[in-house]
């Protein structure tokens, strides 16, 4: 006789691993911030430089997992209906840590002059810290997907008011840029390190779009 | 002889795999449709409980036929039979829904008609009945069922993959179910107008199982179910997921375990005693065609949903299944009448016994 939990031994242990996936989504938002405030405060120092390490094998190490995850799902799990709107959101909340990791890359090794200005340099955090709100947001949403889906309509909503706060920031911040007196090739580069990390708040409100969706095909 | 009784038989048989063919879709359509079951594993799982259904609890349904009108002159089975089968494919083929019960009643009550038999009207008014109230039953439980589900589910909170792998292994008990209850319940129809005349005697099985003349019958009847599932229900299943309406994984289970509890509730007799034991009404053992169940169940899902639900089924075919309740019968008792007064002066076939 089987006890329960055998019966659904295998659908535990994958449950795990989409938990362990969205840890390190959450995780990665937590390295980009950190990351970007040491660099923010203190410039290209062998922390920051250190935070980007992390990055980049915690993207990794959840790439492996995601292909792990896709494997399962396609070989022994889900319903097909199930199946094709859980890898597209597992692929979608991958590639919002593959842009974490891109962007603080990127900052680090393009943008971090033009954005330590001590004028915007509040606004700047302001900025990163509303991103990372957004990005948990959606991992939070993700996992109420699963879980309890009637939950995913105040992620979403939180998601939502975190990516329109991070656009009129960036959009003030533009502005102050624009209007200052720096050289144009450190305006240019500073309105493109804002948008990179604006985009991210834009790639969590992609998300939530989807969760709005998936979670009415989940209703019951 | 053993040769003349298969001969007979065959129109029986031929109903047998009709039924199979596009019956067993009621029951693993959805879970083969939406490709989470093998087509070969349901049809195995359906073949399976479906002989094991009709020979261990086929006598209740189909005694309830017999007592419209014991057809006693195995010719006179093999045309009344034959008479269903006919208004089943020629009403299939016309695109007309149809249930091989309402057939088969029909085709009984025709054969009264020629042998001048009195036909029990009570027992008529009271298949009758069973008609509005099977798929009126299976629209209850399936609110019912989807109302308790709904709520057990919504607060157990269970992971996505876990309420998916749930709702896998639910799709295959309830289909399991499903066709034991199709199996006990529908063979009425297929064998049921053979047993009065039943050609085989009893056989002692090893281990001192004793296998009716009856037995024998419902356990040919079901393997011709089982050819019909294996042989031809494969297109069916896939496309009967949504023929109604749209249904999620889980109104999908919901639909046939209301089917399955309806065809159940028509056939056992330990549940009839059971609920008569408690006073309540008793259940009248017949044959009742799975395929209004499941329509039934349907609505009752939609009904669930509210307004949302209702709009999404197709309520024309609801009245024209209401229409062959009347059509069906009939066609089949006219068509009865007129292959009996064939098979006795044509083919000088003994379709009626006289007493002693």
């Amino acid at each position: 006789m089987h006890h329960p939990q055998a019966l659904f031994a295998h659908t535990r242990a994958l449950e795990l691993r989409i938990d362990e996936l969205l840890d390190m989504v959450a995780e990665g938002g937590i390295q980009f911030e950190r990351g970007m405030v040491l660099l923010l405060e203190r410039g290209q120092t062998p922390e920051a430089e250190e935070k980007l390490q992390q990055l980049i094998q915690l993207k990794e190490r959840c790439n492996q997992l995601r292909r792990r995850v896709v494997d399962t799902l396609y070989s022994e799990m889900l319903i097909p209906e199930f199946r094709g709107d859980v890898l597209r959101l597992l692929s979608h909340l991958y590639g919002l840590l593959d842009a974490l990791k891109n962007a603080y890359q990127d900052c680090l090794i393009a943008y971090a002059g033009v954005l330590n200005r001590r004028e915007s340099l509040a606004d700047v955090q302001d900025l990163v810290a509303v991103v990372v709100q957004s990005v948990q947001a959606a991992v939070q949403g993700a996992r109420a997907f699963f879980r309890n889906p009637e939950a995913v309509r105040d992620h979403i909503n939180q998601i939502r008011i975190h990516e329109a706060e991070a656009d009129g920031i960036t959009v003030r911040l533009k502005t102050g840029l624009f209007a200052s007196a720096r050289p144009l090739e450190q305006k240019l580069l500073g309105r493109d390190a804002l948008a990179l990390i604006d985009g991210l708040a834009d790639l969590a409100e992609e998300i939530s779009d989807e969760l709005s969706i998936l979670a009415i095909k989940r209703a019951l | 002889m053993l040769a003349t009784g298969l001969l007979f038989l065959s129109s029986g048989l031929f109903l047998g795999w009709s039924l199979g063919a596009n019956d067993a879709a009621n029951v693993f359509g959805s879970a083969v449709g939406s490709r989470m079951l093998r087509f070969s594993t349901a049809a195995l799982l359906c073949s399976v409980f479906v002989i094991l259904g009709a020979v261990s609890a086929g006598a209740g349904a189909s005694a309830g036929l017999g007592q419209l009108g014991a057809v006693n002159a195995l010719a006179g089975s093999f045309t009344t039979a034959l008479a269903a089968a006919l208004t089943v494919a020629g009403m299939t083929r016309a695109g007309l829904p149809v249930s091989s019960t309402q057939a088969v009643v029909g085709a009984i009550v025709g054969w009264n008609w020629f042998s001048g038999a009195a036909t029990d009207l009570s027992q008529l008014s009271r298949i009758v009945a069973t008609w509005v109230l099977c798929p009126l039953l299976a629209g209850l439980a399936a609110a019912g069922l989807h109302l308790a589900g709904a709520c057990l589910l919504q607060r157990s909170r269970l992971h996505l993959l876990r309420l998916d792998a749930v709702l896998r292994l639910g799709l295959i008990l309830a289909g399991v179910f499903g066709s034991y209850s199709l199996g006990a319940n529908n063979i009425g129809n297929v064998m049921g107008v053979f047993v009065p005349a039943a050609p085989f005697p009893a056989v002692s099985l090893p281990g001192g199982l004793l296998l009716s003349g009856m037995q024998q019958l419902f356990l040919l009847g079901g393997l011709a179910i089982a050819i019909g599932v294996c042989t031809q229900s494969r297109p069916v299943m896939l496309t009967v997921g949504h023929s109604l309406m749209p249904l999620s994984p889980f109104g999908a289970l919901v639909v046939v375990l209301a089917q399955g509890l309806v065809l159940f509730l028509f056939s056992s007799e330990g549940l009839a005693d059971a609920l008569a034991g408690l006073g309540l009404p008793p259940i009248p053992l017949v044959p009742v065609s799975s395929s209004q169940a499941l329509i039934g169940a349907v609505v009752g899902v939609a009904l669930r949903q509210g307004r949302r639900g209702l709009r999404q089924v197709r309520w024309g075919m609801l009245a024209r299944i209401a229409s062959g309740w009347l059509s069906t019968p009939l066609l089949a008792a006219v068509l009865g009448y007129v292959l009996l007064f064939v098979v006795q002066n044509v083919f000088g076939q003994v379709v009626v016994a006289l007493p002693g």
